[in-house]
């Protein structure tokens, strides 16, 4: 062999060779069903699993019961009223405020509404009359519907009685007495406040990154553990430059997760009806960098895993930290500073971010440029750090082939002696 | 001929143990798995947490009116105290792109001839988006948003009255003849962290004991040392398995009083119960998720399997323990599931005494459904004894 490679040549073995070592990867990785849990079995049905867990998307008919001491015909039509909404559901009429208690401690409720004795007394008096909600904080989508639907029932009453006090004459002026200034609350994008809608999107986008980083780890730790040298890279000449491995081995990941992808971000969401505004063009653009940069990111983080199975003891616990920091549940500008400069570091969170915004929202690629260009930093950074971690195992191992070389020849040289 | 010393059973017990301290020492996997990971997670929730109730959640404002009385609207929405008007936009769609762009969560508009409509009644309306992609930031404007409708239509209506002669009382019977008044039973701040952290916090400790049990006993097979380990536990799986979780139990029980004391302790978190309830509880929910592990890694006897099955179950948990997503409105058939994760009980547990303050009585079921995890590894346990006899590692 000679020593010294042409450029063009070297270029030339260096794509024969990166082809190689997708080739190997490839078979790889279809024949360890580790690695296929994670690359297909995992982005098959977690998200179907998922889904239907937030499938009902909100809660119905929150269970609740009511102290009436009016007994008035105004108490009864608060209660009837309450009854007929879709968010809460009167189970029971207690005497006391202990038996309804009771109520809540054998969670046959989750609030206790106690409307005052002197409750249509006072409204007909012309004084205000106040109904108390005692809400049970084990759930705040309980608490939430709770406190709507009393609200929502005392603004309609009020609307009424304010027109009866008024005493108008046409039914314009009835609706201007009850509201001079008329108002419209839309809620957008996630017309119907749903769970699924809200964070099903963010999970999906997590998946991704998460089954490539357990999937790469489970690779490279089987790579180790075969490896004499329990290096990173195969002793072969094939893997004889960092470049070419990296890309090769990238190159594999990035065809299985290219068909995955679509199946995660399009087909998942169009199965459980969420809302989809995207347009499949944005999403394609924005994928690619995400892609990239999550497997640049698990092929660096691979490095540290010296077996094949800690990877999934070290790295599961961390999807529901990322999924805090990404700012889709707990609201991004109510992340302290230093949280947001550690949520840089990984691409799930810009993932999330732009997929959220261009799949639920209908953003342009132009919207979400922030984080468009973040990836695309982080796919560079990630893949020179990963080009640099393969560049120096390849040097041991050079390293290591060279010395074990000259060993058995100073031994045979020492038998000749 | 040499002739082996009988060991006691106590002996067999005190070697596996010593055996196990000794092999948790000598990975770092293990000392990340079972106290770094978890006590970063302990610190990391909680700081990000640490406002309690997302204040300040920036919010758009279009004002095409742009009167005296409109400008007083919007001085009144940024002095409410979850909502920071930060920017003003010159029509709807422009804001409708900063949302898009993710600047702001919702934005208030006002139309045209506003004040001019209020004052000579021709009733104009004030419209109000929220963007509910992001749950919580929505709905926590919503509420400050649909306040500040019902004050704007208050406030005209209430002048009108001042102008009639009515006296403050008798114009607030008028504007709002009936109101709620809220008591948020433990958590009277609605403070997420309070609300998330206290299942949060045990759901990761839960995580990290599935892995690390399925993983310990896992990997004996995988290293070709489950019968050395069995030797040591006097050729009895129950020794030996005691052995081997009892170390691990220690460790995790101080994991989880040290969030309990962190939580309850440092942070001042409600627990009306007192914290031996909690702690007591702490303690069946480690052991129960210790069994949980212990069937794992006996059902599927390959560590890469039961890893797999160890991080659904642990990921899954979050989710289906209904603290966030409420298990009464999930599918039927998922409610009886939720029966099957330590962390819905342990969840049941901690609304009933630490949050609430109901007697422990109240929660039986819990208590003794934690218990019973304890007993189900019984049923797998000549299984996992003939997978550690005879299994050999498949890749």
């Amino acid at each position: 062999m000679p020593k010294e490679q042409g450029f063009k040549q070297r270029v030339r073995s260096g794509i024969a060779d990166l082809f190689l070592i997708w080739k190997d990867e490839l078979k790889l990785t279809f024949s360890d069903q580790g690695i296929l849990i994670f690359f297909f079995v995992v982005p098959l049905f977690y998200p179907l699993l998922y889904a239907f867990i937030y499938n009902n998307e909100v809660a119905r008919e929150v269970p609740a019961v009511v102290v009436d001491e009016s007994h008035s015909a105004l108490s009864r039509e608060f209660i009837r009223k309450m009854d007929a909404t879709a968010d809460v559901h009167i189970v029971s009429y207690a005497a006391d405020l202990k038996e309804a208690q009771l109520l809540l401690k054998k969670t046959k409720a989750y609030g206790i509404y106690v409307i005052p004795a002197d409750f249509s007394k006072n409204i007909h008096r012309g004084e205000q009359s106040f109904v108390t909600l005692f809400a049970d904080m084990g759930s705040l989508l309980h608490y939430k519907n709770l406190l709507i639907t009393a609200t929502n029932v005392s603004l309609e009453m009020n609307r009424a009685i304010k027109i009866s006090l008024a005493q108008n004459t046409t039914e314009r002026e009835d609706e201007i007495t009850s509201a001079p200034i008329a108002y419209e609350e839309v809620t957008m994008f996630n017309t119907q406040n749903g769970f699924a809608s809200f964070l099903l999107p963010a999970v999906l986008i997590l998946i991704i990154q998460q089954t490539l980083l357990l999937g790469i780890g489970l690779s490279a730790g089987t790579t180790r553990e075969r490896n004499l040298y329990h290096h990173l890279v195969p002793a072969s000449i094939h893997y004889n430059g960092a470049l070419r491995i990296v890309l090769g081995k990238a190159l594999c990941y990035f065809m299985i997760y290219a068909v995955m992808s679509v199946y995660v971000t399009r087909l998942v969401p169009y199965f459980f009806d969420l809302p989809q505004l995207e347009r499949p063009g944005t999403l394609l653009f924005f994928m690619l960098p995400y892609l990239a940069a999550c497997i640049f990111f698990a092929m660096t983080l691979s490095a540290v895993i010296t077996n094949r199975e800690n990877v999934m003891v070290a790295f599961v616990f961390s999807s529901v930290p990322l999924l805090f920091l990404s700012g889709i549940s707990w609201p991004g500008s109510a992340i302290a500073p230093f949280w947001q400069y550690v949520s840089w570091l990984f691409p799930s969170t810009f993932g999330i971010n732009g997929y959220v915004r261009i799949h639920s929202m209908g953003a342009t690629l132009s919207d979400v440029r922030l984080e468009y260009g973040a990836l695309w930093i982080q796919a560079g950074v990630y893949f020179i750090i990963t080009c640099l971690i393969y560049r120096r195992q390849v040097l041991f191992c050079r390293k290591r082939r060279l010395d074990s070389y000259r060993k058995t020849k100073g031994r045979m040289s020492d038998d000749c002696r | 001929m040499k002739v082996l010393r009988r060991v006691t059973k106590r002996q067999a017990l005190g070697r596996v143990m010593l055996r196990e301290c000794r092999r948790l020492l000598s990975k770092p996997l293990y000392p990340f798995a079972m106290v770094v990971a978890p006590l970063f997670c302990y610190f990391f929730f909680t700081s990000l947490m640490s406002e309690g109730l997302p204040q300040n959640l920036p919010v758009g404002v279009v004002d095409l009116d742009n009167s005296s009385t409109s400008r007083q609207m919007v001085r009144t929405l940024d002095a409410m105290q979850t909502t920071d008007l930060r920017y003003a936009y010159g029509s709807f769609t422009e804001a409708r792109k900063a949302m898009q762009q993710g600047l702001i969560y919702g934005c208030f508009v006002v139309p045209e001839g506003f004040a001019h409509d209020a004052e000579s009644f021709r009733q104009p309306t004030i419209s109000f988006y929220t963007n509910n992609s992001f749950l919580i930031a929505g709905s926590l404007l919503f509420k400050d948003m649909k306040q500040m409708g019902e004050l704007a239509s208050g406030a005209v209506s209430r002048s009108m009255l001042y102008a009639k002669g009515a006296t403050e009382k008798q114009a607030m019977a008028v504007l709002q003849p009936i109101v709620i008044n809220t008591f948020p039973i433990g958590n009277p701040w609605l403070n997420y962290s309070v609300y998330l952290n206290n299942t949060l916090l045990p759901g990761i400790l839960q995580l990290m004991i599935f892995m690390i049990t399925v993983y310990s006993i896992g990997v004996e097979i995988k290293d070709r040392t489950a019968r050395q380990w069995l030797r040591r536990g006097n050729h009895s799986i129950y020794i030996s398995l005691a052995g081997k979780l009892l170390p691990q139990t220690v460790v995790f029980f101080v994991m989880a009083a040290i969030y309990n004391v962190y939580l309850y302790g440092v942070l001042d978190f409600p627990c009306q119960s007192g914290i031996l309830p909690m702690l007591t509880a702490s303690l069946l929910f480690v052991l129960a998720s210790q069994s949980c592990g212990v069937i794992m890694i006996g059902v599927l006897p390959t560590l890469r399997l039961g890893l797999s099955f160890a991080s659904l179950w642990g990921v899954l948990s979050f989710s289906i323990s209904g603290f966030s997503f409420p298990a009464d409105a999930m599918h039927p058939m998922l409610q009886g599931l939720t029966m099957l994760f330590p962390l819905r009980h342990y969840y049941l547990i901690y609304v009933d005494q630490a949050l609430n303050g109901y007697s422990m009585v109240y929660s039986w079921v819990s208590y003794v459904c934690l218990m019973g995890f304890v007993l189900l590894p019984f049923l797998v346990v000549n299984r996992l004894k003939s997978a550690l006899i005879w299994f050999k590692y498949i890749p």
